[in-house]
């Protein structure tokens, strides 16, 4: 008899929670959380609870299979592998490197992400790299590289109980970041004054001090108003502005249209309100700035990020002890995907494509001369597929067909490939499209590390087999690129990935998995002497001076229209993941919410004679679903609110799939949409 | 191996003759909780125990066809044990205990009146807390006051079930009363009053005070609290208190007894 506790990192959210897999002779019973972790303190959302429940579901992939005409059928690694790289090879010698692309995945630990996008670069020949990323946080990264200089969360997770003041906009933090939302919980409790900006109510605003509804896509409009009280009220810091920051005079003059009464007039926020929060947040010791989706997923997500670092600048909230701009990064490892450089303009590190230096350092350390030209984002590859440009994806762990805006449009992509490989846990709505499909290990299942929203990089244990014959995801780019004939993917052990990665990325140098058995290291972390920087741009920021934006309202790419009068807004709940491939396969969790739903306005829904439970039909100029109507006081009239977690009423039938001109970003918060009884 | 683990692996497999321990150890720079084999490496064996092993326990204990369990148990554990071996759950003989005394700060932590192990293996005994002091507050207030409090509380659930999924005698897995949707609607978060009432009532019997619900509440719901006053009551109205190896509950016990008085038809 064999009894593990086997300690690793939660496979759901950003916040990196650790807990014990119980592990009985090799059967997965249970989840007991760590009590001495930093983050999770001993308590889990219910995610986390259940996270061992879909392991060993029946369902997983098991053997790779591979095309014969319309059927699938099972093959052996050599075949599969072998017929992925004489594809690839094949297309890649007919149209060139960059007809094929990349996908890695933000559920993939660090070093495994390291692995693919070096699959692209190196064996392949493309920086056709990305991941879902793209589709939550690439305009925070954009955004605040320009403000600060780091695309990422300026502070630690534990410092939101400790702040005064919590200005949390576009995140349902209690129900997507549980164990964040808990710190902002105990803050409250604690007097700190907490603001929600949201157009609906969630879990959080219900308990915080000012709850205010701002119609969706008017962010920059508040966010600039509130700017402008900050400035005309003389609340600012002045030294903090002269000292270290740039372009003040720009945002002055930006801003100065943005009236209180103006801003009431396109955000519907009340100007009295407007001018309390301004104050509120401006003249407290200890405000952290918090934010997620709601921000990021608009057509001009990088400039709404830039505008929320403009207000921290302002106030000097920045730099210190539970202050600074959090962008609450939504899956397990999104941040770590980025930093390893699944990116198709960073290398790992964050170390850019376009600088011919960075280019050499790489083409030196990898051995292979590396491709010029910056790669195309995962959203502009389907396009690019549909037409004819990219004619081969390999896609590892990405369920485009339920995720991306526009599944019609995607599916028109797939279907336009050549060629198509998809790795995963389980088939999905993707992989049925796919000519090889590879059977991939689970987070239980393997070796590595996550790196959690706010820069900590976790250990991830494996605790059992996988399934059949199913490989990690690392030894799946190992094989790949071995068959390619790249050299540099001889490596037998995660613990040598990262100690490469390690020495090509100066923001995780002193990374080890020697030194995380035993300490908690946050990157930057430039030696193996010193545990990282909990609190970014203490004393100054790295890039000299930090940079305001003078960015200025703008309209969604489309607004409610006569025949398609309602904003639908999409999102998550608690007890669902994205596109539900683990969530929806956990019994408790599926029990929880296991029907697509849309909410809406009880006055709206009183109007359309729609009552609560009723079936609808909710369409948008790209397409239908039929689901059931939640009707709710909790949502602002005129918008709509569908999760995207649920294939079968897929809420990306819907979404808009304009894109962010800088991120490349959908805007999934803003179509216009309309409702009629089914 | 460090010393408490060597003093430990003697008492439990030595003198005790168990087959596995259950116990707390330092790994990877936490505290972990281990489950060892005889003959295994017991580790180095913490006795600030933050687990509820006992807990730890339930969820393994279907697994483990055969041989006796030994488990480092506080006061509260070996109540638990006995709510568990009593209701058929655990097997009484299969089970054995290694006795831990609480340390003042997790007395205080705790408000515990009832701190110590019937034999003591580890720690030294201490007296128990005199009262619960938010409970004391609690009773002083007008019972408006005091749902508007736990209104206020409740509001922060999250819905996590970690009260019930870290409660050592929460063993209803498959037909959990929370999950019955005529109670706790499927929409719902926070969840309403009922999964909080439904709950408590539901554990009145049951609960041994060791506040694992509240140690796990990522809302810093005082539940430890409620349960104390659940528990007043219990002993007001049915003098008795769980936690007995041999007392059946008094809400399961059929309608027997004394003849009733001649008036009892009377409404």
């Amino acid at each position: 008899m064999s009894v593990k506790h086997v300690l690793t990192t939660c496979p759901y959210c950003g916040c990196g929670c650790n807990f014990y897999l119980q592990v009985v002779d090799g059967r997965l019973v249970g989840v007991i959380p760590c009590k001495t972790d930093v983050i999770g303190q001993g308590r889990l959302c219910i995610k986390g609870y259940n996270a061992h429940a879909f392991v060993q579901h029946p369902d997983r992939l098991t053997h790779p299979l591979v095309r014969d005409g319309s059927q699938m059928r099972k093959a052996s690694w050599d075949e599969a592998l072998d017929r992925v790289v004489s594809e690839i090879k094949r297309i890649s010698s007919k149209y060139g490197p960059d007809s094929v692309a990349v996908f890695s995945s933000a559920k993939f630990t660090n070093e495994e992400n390291y692995l693919v996008q070096k699959l692209a670069r190196v064996a392949i020949g493309t920086n056709n790299i990305d991941h879902c990323a793209r589709l939550c946080h690439a305009s925070t990264v954009a955004g605040l590289v320009y403000s600060f200089g780091s695309g990422a969360m300026t502070n630690s997770i534990p410092e939101f109980e400790d702040a005064d003041c919590l200005l949390v906009t576009g995140s349902n933090t209690l129900e997507t970041h549980p164990m964040i939302g808990a710190r902002m919980v105990r803050a409250i409790d604690r007097g700190a004054k907490a603001i929600v900006v949201d157009p609906r109510e969630t879990p959080l605003s219900r308990i915080a001090h000012i709850s205010l509804h701002q119609r969706p896509g008017t962010d920059i409009a508040w966010i600039d108003g509130i700017a402008r009280i900050i400035i005309t009220e003389n609340l600012y810091d002045k030294e903090f502005v002269e000292t270290r920051t740039a372009k003040f005079e720009e945002l002055k003059s930006a801003v100065e249209e943005y009236t209180p009464e103006r801003v009431e007039a396109i955000s519907g926020i009340p100007k009295d309100k407007l001018v309390e929060v301004a104050r509120l947040y401006a003249r407290s010791k200890k405000a952290m700035i918090a934010y997620a989706m709601g921000v990021t997923q608009h057509s001009n997500g990088t400039e709404i990020v830039r505008s929320l670092a403009n207000l921290a600048m302002l106030c000097g909230h920045i730099g210190k002890e539970s202050s600074g701009v959090n962008p609450l990064r939504g899956q397990n490892n999104v941040q770590g995907s980025c930093d390893a450089g699944a990116l198709p303009n960073y290398y790992p590190g964050y170390q850019s494509v376009a600088a011919p230096e960075m280019k050499a350092k790489f083409e030196k350390a990898w051995n292979k001369q590396l491709p010029e030209k910056p790669g195309v984002t995962l959203t502009e590859a389907f396009e690019l597929a549909a037409k004819g440009q990219i004619k081969a994806i390999i896609s590892f762990g990405e369920n485009a067909m339920v995720s991306d805006p526009d599944i019609t449009h995607v599916e028109k992509g797939i279907r336009n490939l050549e060629f198509f490989a998809a790795a995963d846990i389980f088939n999905t709505e993707t992989t049925k499209f796919a000519h090889v499909i590879l059977p991939a290990a689970c987070y239980a299942e393997k070796d590595g590390t996550f790196t959690c929203t706010d820069r900590k990089v976790r250990r991830v244990r494996k605790a059992v087999d996988a399934p059949g014959e199913a490989w990690p995801d690392w030894k799946i780019a190992c094989e790949l690129g071995k068959r390619f004939g790249a050299p540099g993917f001889d490596f037998s052990s995660p613990a040598q990935v990262m100690d490469e990665f390690a020495s090509v990325a100066p923001i995780y140098a002193g990374i080890s998995f020697d030194r995380l058995e035993k300490e908690i290291l946050t990157w930057p972390c430039t030696a193996k002497d010193q545990p990282g920087a909990r609190i970014l741009h203490v004393g100054g920021f790295k890039m000299g001076r930090g940079a305001f934006a003078p960015v200025k309202h703008a309209d969604p790419a489309e607004m409610p229209s006569a025949e398609y009068p309602m904003i639908l807004s999409t999102g998550r709940n608690l007890f669902q993941y994205h596109t539900g491939t683990m969530t929806r396969k956990s019994p408790k969790l599926e029990r929880e919410a296991p029907v697509p739903y849309v909410e809406m306005n009880d006055a709206d829904a009183r109007r359309m004679k729609v009552a609560e439970g009723d079936r609808v039909r909710v369409s948008s100029k790209r397409g239908n679903i039929t689901l059931v109507a939640r009707v709710t006081r909790n949502i602002m009239p005129g918008v709509l609110f569908i999760p995207f977690h649920y294939a079968e009423a897929a809420a990306n039938m819907l979404t808009n799939p304009a894109l962010d001109p800088i991120a490349k970003i959908p805007e999934y918060k803003v179509c216009a949409a309309k409702v009629e009884k089914a | 191996m460090n010393d408490l683990g060597r003093k430990l692996a003697k008492i439990a497999f030595e003198e005790r003759k168990a087959d596995y321990l259950l116990a707390a150890r330092d790994e990877s720079g936490n505290v972990a909780p281990a489950f060892v084999s005889k003959g295994e490496d017991v580790g180095d064996v913490r006795m600030d125990v933050p687990y509820q092993l006992v807990m730890v326990l339930t969820k393994l204990y279907p697994w483990i066809g055969k041989g006796k369990i030994a488990v480092v148990a506080r006061r509260c554990d070996e109540k638990a044990l006995n709510e568990l071996t009593k209701r058929g759950i655990f097997d009484a003989e299969r089970i054995v205990k290694v006795g831990l005394a609480c340390s003042k700060e997790q007395i205080a932590k705790c408000r515990c009146d009832d701190p110590v192990p019937s034999k003591v293996d580890f720690g030294e005994p201490q007296k128990g807390a005199a009262s619960d002091e938010l409970a004391g507050k609690l009773l002083k207030m007008t019972g408006e006051e005091r749902l508007k409090f736990w209104v206020r509380q409740f509001r922060k659930c999250n819905k996590c079930f970690g009260c019930t999924t870290n409660c050592p005698v929460c063993f209803c897995d498959h037909a959990c009363v929370l999950e019955e949707r005529e109670l706790v609607a499927e929409k719902s978060i926070p969840p309403g009053l009922a999964f909080h009432l439904v709950r408590s009532f539901h554990m009145a019997d049951k609960c041994i005070e060791c506040g694992e619900c509240e140690r796990s509440c990522p809302a810093d719901i005082p539940l430890l609290t409620l349960r104390k006053l659940v528990k007043k009551d219990m002993k007001e109205l049915y003098n008795y208190a769980p936690g007995n190896e041999k007392a059946i509950s008094p809400l399961l016990t059929t309608l027997e007894g004394d003849k009733l008085e001649d008036d009892s038809n009377v409404c």
